[in-house]
């Protein structure tokens, strides 16, 4: 699951690095189906963006339990605020937030496999490992609350 | 009506009369139709993140928990398998699910606590009753791995207990989900394919068929 809301490049079937055209400040809402070892499952996604705090995503699953929740800061470093059985927090910090980073980064990772089939629809297709396919529901820009960005706030 | 269960001047009933009541008000109700708005309280967001949707349950075990707003996602289930369809580009897809049993687990339990079936609610959880101006089922797991996700399950209903109004689900974290139902409706005919896992037939189709039924 990651925040491709971010991304805001033409419509693509190749692989394409969206400039950070998105705003820089706001809250959005995302529905994926996670693909992985032959199996589907269907995720929603919360993602708060700031300037100054970095990036916040939350991610649940069908009946709305939280299964990752990672917190990338402006200088990179990421925090797994909380995991699951689902999404382990080595999984989180070398799957989730290196989307994340591919989709909204300042600088996103070579290794970042983007296609855009829609204007709101993003894929991240990782071959044999996973397959991430995301629409962007809604965008609401504006500053989310700092207490987001707050790393020392993780669930225990 | 359910003064008569009540105890003392908190509001608190003895729960068995008060499930049996409803059992026995549940018991000849063959489907439910239910349209709803879920809010998703998450203590780290201000505002409740919001979807509307259908529950349709045809006894003896058939469910149909459809999402139609702000995403669109169908979940079939009934007593042997569970299927779920995605919307998206225009198009429904098939999922294939990964933890089918599990889903198809919850599912079954939502038709049972929906169609007040009294032994889905002793058997799994304690239950206490408040009577005031509603009725109020408060529902423990018993099971502790199950408290560990799961604090409460408050099911809200009119003094008369003739349909759902509201149903809580309290996580130990203080996060909530809170589902607030309207529109219900009992004994409608569902149409033909309505619970189908293969090619469920569209919302729209069946809210008519609703709409229109005597």
């Amino acid at each position: 699951m990651v925040a491709a809301g971010c991304a805001t490049a033409p419509v693509s079937n190749h692989v394409v690095r969206p400039a950070n055209r998105f705003p820089a400040e706001a809250f959005i809402t995302e529905r994926a189906v996670f693909n992985a070892r032959g199996a589907q499952f269907p995720l929603n996604g919360y993602l708060a963006l700031s300037a100054a705090g970095g990036k916040r995503l939350v991610v649940t699953e069908n009946f709305g339990r939280v299964v990752a929740d990672v917190l990338v800061k402006p200088d990179g470093t990421i925090f797994v605020m909380q995991s699951s059985r689902m999404f382990p927090a080595t999984y989180i910090r070398y799957g989730i937030a290196v989307d994340l980073e591919c989709l909204c980064g300042d600088s996103p990772p070579a290794d970042c496999p983007l296609k855009m089939p829609g204007p709101n629809h993003f894929v991240i297709d990782r071959g044999t490992r996973y397959r991430l396919d995301l629409q962007i529901l809604e965008i609401k820009p504006g500053a989310p609350p700092a207490e987001l960005f707050d790393e020392t706030k993780a669930e225990k | 009506m359910l003064a008569v269960f009540s105890v003392g001047v908190n509001g608190l009933a003895a729960p068995s009369p008060v499930l049996a009541e409803l059992q026995v008000k549940m018991a000849s109700v063959k489907s439910v139709y239910l349209e709803f708005t879920q809010e998703r309280v998450l203590k780290l967001f201000s505002e409740p993140l919001k979807s509307d949707g259908v529950m349709l349950i045809e006894r003896p075990a058939k469910i149909r928990w459809e999402t139609t707003a702000p995403y669109q996602t169908i979940l079939l289930g009934d007593k042997s398998s569970v299927a779920q369809f995605e919307f998206a580009d225009g198009k429904w897809q098939k999922l294939k699910l990964g933890f089918p049993q599990l889903l198809q687990r919850v599912m079954q339990q939502m038709a049972a606590l929906n169609s007040g079936n009294l032994a889905a609610m002793t058997d799994d959880y304690e239950v206490t009753v408040a009577t005031n101006s509603e009725t109020v089922l408060t529902l423990v797991p018993k099971d502790k791995m199950m408290r560990g996700m799961l604090s409460s399950l408050e099911i809200h209903l009119p003094p008369d207990l003739s349909g759902t109004r509201e149903v809580v689900m309290n996580e130990p974290n203080g996060d909530l989900t809170r589902i607030i139902f309207r529109n219900e409706k009992h004994d409608a005919t569902f149409p033909a394919k309505t619970f189908d896992q293969s090619k469920p037939l569209e919302i729209a189709a069946v809210q008519t068929a609703v709409k229109n039924a005597p």
